[in-house]
Parts: structure tokens; sequence; C-alpha cells
């Protein structure tokens, strides 16, 4: 078999894919995090499969390497995704704040009470 | 049979009212909670006068998450029966009989008030029946049952299934979500059908470009659904 970037990138996204489903399945991953992954891998996959798509991308960016449009994809998608991640995580501190505060005020409410 | 109605409710100030009294109405010896989903109206307070018990969510946690705070009191709180009531109107309180009485009696886990199993006078947006319509292709092609009706809200469950929604309940769509997860633990559950009404008042959280991206994601979370592995 011919190892190169490609079919390093067809088996590295078919595995990724399958690890995703198996962790959203095992609840490890919430399925609206999820999509994300599975896009990304899905068009990896399709970018991967035949040279002739990374030719045409590379021809239309002026990339000499083809296969750098590869790795551009990878790097661009993790930047976007992790700016995602980011604003996910500012909600979740914002809650987090907010029921830290309810828990302390219900605490005090029971407190009260003796 | 201790009944409980949740309505989980996000700014619904202008049938949240009619809701409460119309269930007190039809079905006056079952309990009401109101799930407040972190509304900026007066959904609570009318509700709280209308003479229900309310829960108010420090923040908005959506259809899932409210209905799942609705189950988890349940629980708590050792009821047989828990009815979905949603607090816009459109379920009709004179079916609630009807769709308790079939668990009531132990012949099915969960009853689902459909409005399409048999003909009704329901009209609804061209682009909500195309969501219906896939969804209940997809589930139906997934659990091999006929489901008519996926997305109606309007529904009542046992002890055994108050018990596994309090602890597993999606967030997204959970109405059409759980279809297959149910299927797929071996509840039974049959469609009965109801007339249901326009939403009165207030406006619905379903945007066209939010049922898009919606849909995909239920799908995807169908398709998993459907191949994981059940434990105990």
């Amino acid at each position: 078999m011919f190892i190169n970037v490609y079919t390093i990138s067809i088996l590295f996204s078919s595995i990724f894919l399958i690890v995703i489903i198996e962790l959203v399945r095992k609840k490890k991953l919430q399925e609206r995090y999820s999509l994300l992954w599975i896009l990304m891998s899905a068009v990896l996959l399709i970018l991967s499969s035949t040279p002739a798509i990374i030719n045409t991308l590379a021809e239309w960016l002026n990339i000499k390497n083809p296969p750098s449009v590869l790795f551009l994809f990878g790097l661009v998608y993790l930047l976007v995704y992790n700016l995602h991640i980011t604003t996910v995580v500012s909600k979740q501190s914002e809650k987090i704040t907010r029921l830290t505060q309810e828990i302390a005020l219900l605490k005090q409410k029971q407190e009260d009470k003796r | 049979m201790k009944v409980l109605i949740i309505i989980p409710a996000y700014n619904e100030e202008a049938s949240i009212g009619m809701v409460v009294t119309g269930i007190k109405l039809h079905i006056p010896e079952a309990e009401i909670l109101v799930v407040n989903d972190g509304s900026f109206d007066s959904t609570s307070e009318i509700a709280a006068e209308a003479g229900t018990a309310v829960v108010n969510l420090p923040f908005n946690l959506g259809i899932g998450g409210a209905m799942q705070t609705g189950y988890i009191y349940a629980l708590e709180n050792n009821y047989d029966i828990a009815v979905q009531v949603d607090g816009d109107g459109q379920h009709n309180p004179a079916y609630i009989k009807d769709l308790i009485a079939p668990v009531a009696e132990g012949s099915t886990d969960m009853v689902i008030g459909s409005r399409y199993v048999s003909r009704t006078d329901y009209k609804s947006a061209l682009s909500r029946r195309t969501g219906m319509v896939f969804f209940s292709t997809l589930v139906n092609l997934l659990t091999g049952k006929r489901f008519k009706d996926t997305t109606s809200g309007f529904r009542v469950v046992n002890k055994r299934i108050i018990r596994y929604f309090a602890d597993h309940y999606p967030t997204d769509y959970p109405e059409v979500d759980v279809l297959v997860k149910l299927h797929k633990r071996n509840f039974r559950v049959i469609e009965i059908p109801v007339e249901m009404q326009e939403r009165q008042g207030g406006k619905s959280s379903i945007t066209p470009v939010r049922s898009i991206y919606y849909m995909i994601k239920v799908s995807l979370s169908l398709l998993i659904g459907a191949i994981e592995t059940v434990d105990s």
C-alpha cells in the first residue's frame, strides 16, 4: 500500500470519526459538540479521498505543495473550533457563577430558618 | 395514582393562567408543577397566583432541561404518572384523562397525544410540517414503528419512564429523540388522537434557520441513539 499524506489522512479521519461516535455513545461527549468534529472528519475524509480536489484547491490558492492544503484546512479548523469552545466555556462560566450565587443564597435562607 | 402535570414555560404570561385553570377544570385531582425556564416576563407570578407549584430555574435550560426538572421533581415526590402539557395553550386539557387511562391501567408505558393519527382540524405552517414528516420518517425507520406525530409534547409517562427521564433526558428536541431511546429499552409507547389548537399568544422559540441546525443535530442524535448499547 502506498503510504502518503492522503492515505494517512484517510486512515486518521476514519479512526477519528469512529472515536467521536464512540465518545458520544458513551455519553462522554455531548452530541451538540460532536457535530463540528464529525463535520471536520467528514470534510477531511473527502479532501483526502482523491488528490484531484487538493490539487485544484492548491491551484486556486497558489499553494506550491498540494498536501499543504490538508494541513491548512486542519489548522484553520482547529482555530475556529477553539474559538467556538472558548465561547462555550464563557457561557458556562457565567452559569457557574450564577449557580454558586443561588446556592449561597439558598444556604443563607436555610440558616435563617433555624 | 399520584398524577403530576408538568408545564414547562418560557415567557408564556399570555397563556399560562388559562392553561392552569383549564387543567384544574378537567382534572382537579392532579397536581400541577410549572417549570419556569428563566422567563423574564411574569409567567412565574401568574402561575403562582393561579395556584400551582412553581419551580424557577436560575437561567434558561430549554425544553429538555425544563422537562427533566419536572421529571426529577416527580421522582423525588413519588408520583406514579407524569403528564407534559405545554404552556402555550396548544394542548387541550380535556384530553388529559384519555391520555392517562392506558398508562394508569398498565397497558402501556407512554402515551403520546397525536395530532395526526386520525384526521383533525389542526393545521400548521409548511416548514413545521416538513420538519415533522422528516422526523417521523426517520424515527419510524429506526424503530420499525409507525409514529404519526413525533414532535408532540402532549404526553403521559409512568413511573418507570419518570425514573429513566430523571436521569437521561436529551436537551434538543427531546420529544423526538426519546422515542428511539425508549424503543431501544423496550418501553411501550402508543399514540392517541387529540385535537390541538394554535398557540394562544406569546412567541414560538423555533425559527427556520434554527430548524435546519436542529434537524441535523437531532438526526445525528437519533442515529447514535439507535446504535448505542443499553446497559442496565
